[in-house]
């Protein structure tokens, strides 16, 4: 039986020693929740959802640890599971984990969805207009950080992909934007093809 | 891309700050129990874990402490794993709700856990009660346990847990089962409850466990590893269908999954139905590749 107690690392009564697998997974999960809680926060507004997204995100790695690239593309891989978990969560599937029930409740109880005014609201309002596609693209360079390299293969597609989805994205963004009649963000965005399609 | 930053609702630190060590803690030591197979059937705590931090949970949120509840019916039992969601007792002209004064406090009992939530609430307001029921299908080891509670209010630390032995089968050992809530008089507080019920048949569950623990319906079955074909076989006798799968959180269809593929995990879909994890390779820890256990030297 698993006991924790507050601040304490994670201890499990191992006769047999190492266990190589769980302890690769122990600096997965160490390395990553704080990332991963924040990337699917920032993607709903339903905590209960988000807590079951997590574990079933990290479950996922669990049982495919062996699939889970090493060093930082570990948390590129964990947001592409991530992302399309929350896609079938978006889709009206409900799956309340039992093993998430500790997360869920304390997120519940702490987390409480961003509030924008003026015009920065207006801007949510336009972003949040957009596609989920679009809406991902920008997110993972503008909420993750990540550059186009990561974004790409947090996203599975090529670079050059990824470069034409993102301009489109900024594009549409700014269409929004002018919709809901507030300032586009002003991008030095350079793409040379892939307008036409 | 200054501005969609500054439209980023939380920070990867804010987000951080919002659980605890523990929490974090607990979910991945639940994780890594997952494996189990064969052993599945011991992950007791589980129920046992869920109950003791209801009661915890109003620490986290300011205040509070508290309930747990309800419903007086039932899962098949161990022995359940054939049952559909039918195995709740319905009782039409029954109030929904039982209401006893016993001393100082109200004893409620929900009588009728497919009666809408409007029947509920009426009754508690009837009974001066600002509290509201609401319950959504679970799978059957954990119908008539508590999905979700908030309270709030003045009075509330003050509701408490009525529970019975031996009324419901909670996720794999727990056989002390909240059956009903006990209100003080005159509780001045607000609560909300929801509770697990039986699902309707086809109807999806929107709580669940793994789909191995005692009560469920591939409880017995040693399925982690083996292909799907095989799963498929095991499961078909069990008059269990698999409509839809999961790759690396990749819904796919049935149509979607080559029969050669490897199971990993397996949750409650709704009434005779599972959702199963899939991949195209035996995962390390349950492959060929692994290694026999060796008793351990403890025994």
């Amino acid at each position: 039986m698993l006991r924790v107690s507050k601040g304490a690392t994670l201890r499990y009564p191992q006769p047999g020693g190492p266990d190589e697998r769980r302890h690769r997974f122990e600096e997965l999960y160490a390395a990553n929740c704080g990332p991963i809680l924040g990337y699917v926060l920032r993607r709903t507004d339903n905590p209960d959802d988000a807590a079951d997204v997590i574990a079933e995100t990290f479950l996922t790695a669990w049982r495919r640890l062996d699939a889970v690239p090493p060093g930082d593309e570990a948390r590129l891989w964990l947001y592409g599971v991530a992302r399309r978990v929350l896609a079938n969560y978006r889709r009206g599937e409900r799956r309340r984990a039992v093993l998430a029930d500790r997360l869920r409740a304390e997120l519940s109880a702490g987390y409480r969805p961003a509030q924008y005014t003026g015009e920065l609201a207006e801007f949510a309002a336009a972003f949040r207009s957009l596609a989920e596609a679009d809406r991902e693209v920008l997110a993972l360079v503008g909420w993750e950080g990540l550059d186009r390299g990561q974004a790409a293969a947090a996203l599975g597609c090529s670079r050059n992909a990824l470069r034409i989805r993102l301009h489109r994205a900024r594009r549409r963004l700014a269409d929004a934007c002018a919709r809901h009649q507030v300032t586009s963000p002003s991008e030095p965005v350079s793409v040379t093809n892939g307008e036409s399609a | 891309m200054n501005q969609i930053q500054r439209i980023a609702p939380i920070s990867d630190a804010d987000a951080a700050r919002l659980v605890s060590d523990t929490a974090l803690a607990d979910l991945a030591g639940q994780i890594t129990m997952t494996p189990a197979g064969p052993a599945t059937a011991k992950r007791a705590p589980r129920a046992r874990r869920r109950r003791w931090w209801l009661a915890g949970i109003p620490a986290a949120a300011a205040a509070a402490a508290l309930i747990a509840a309800v419903v007086v019916a039932h899962t098949g039992g161990p022995g359940g794993a054939g049952s559909t969601g039918g195995t709740v007792q319905l009782r039409p002209d029954a109030h929904a709700l039982a209401f006893t004064r016993v001393g100082r406090y109200i004893d409620v009992i929900v009588r009728d856990p497919l009666a809408d939530e409007a029947s509920y609430n009426a009754e508690f307001k009837a009974h001066g009660l600002d509290i509201t029921l609401s319950l959504v299908p679970a799978s059957p080891s954990l119908v008539g346990t508590v999905v979700e509670i908030s309270t709030s209010g003045p009075d509330e630390n003050s509701i408490t847990t009525i529970t019975a032995k031996g009324r419901c089968w909670t996720g794999g050992g727990g056989s002390e089962c909240p059956v009903g809530l006990r209100v003080p008089v005159g509780f001045r507080g607000q609560a909300s409850l929801v509770f697990g019920r039986a699902a309707r048949p086809g109807e999806q569950y929107e709580s669940t466990t793994s789909a191995s623990a005692p009560g469920e319906v591939m409880h017995g079955l040693n399925y982690v590893g083996k292909r799907v074909s095989t799963v498929l076989a095991m499961l078909a006798r069990r008059h269990v269908t698999v409509p839809t799968y999961r790759d690396d959180g990749r819904a796919l269809t049935p149509r979607q999954v080559p029969g050669t593929w490897y199971v990993y995990d397996a949750v409650p879909w709704a009434p005779q139905q599972v959702l199963l994890f899939v991949g195209p390779v035996p995962s390390h820890a349950y492959g060929a590749a692994r290694p026999a256990p060796s008793p351990s030297p403890s025994g």
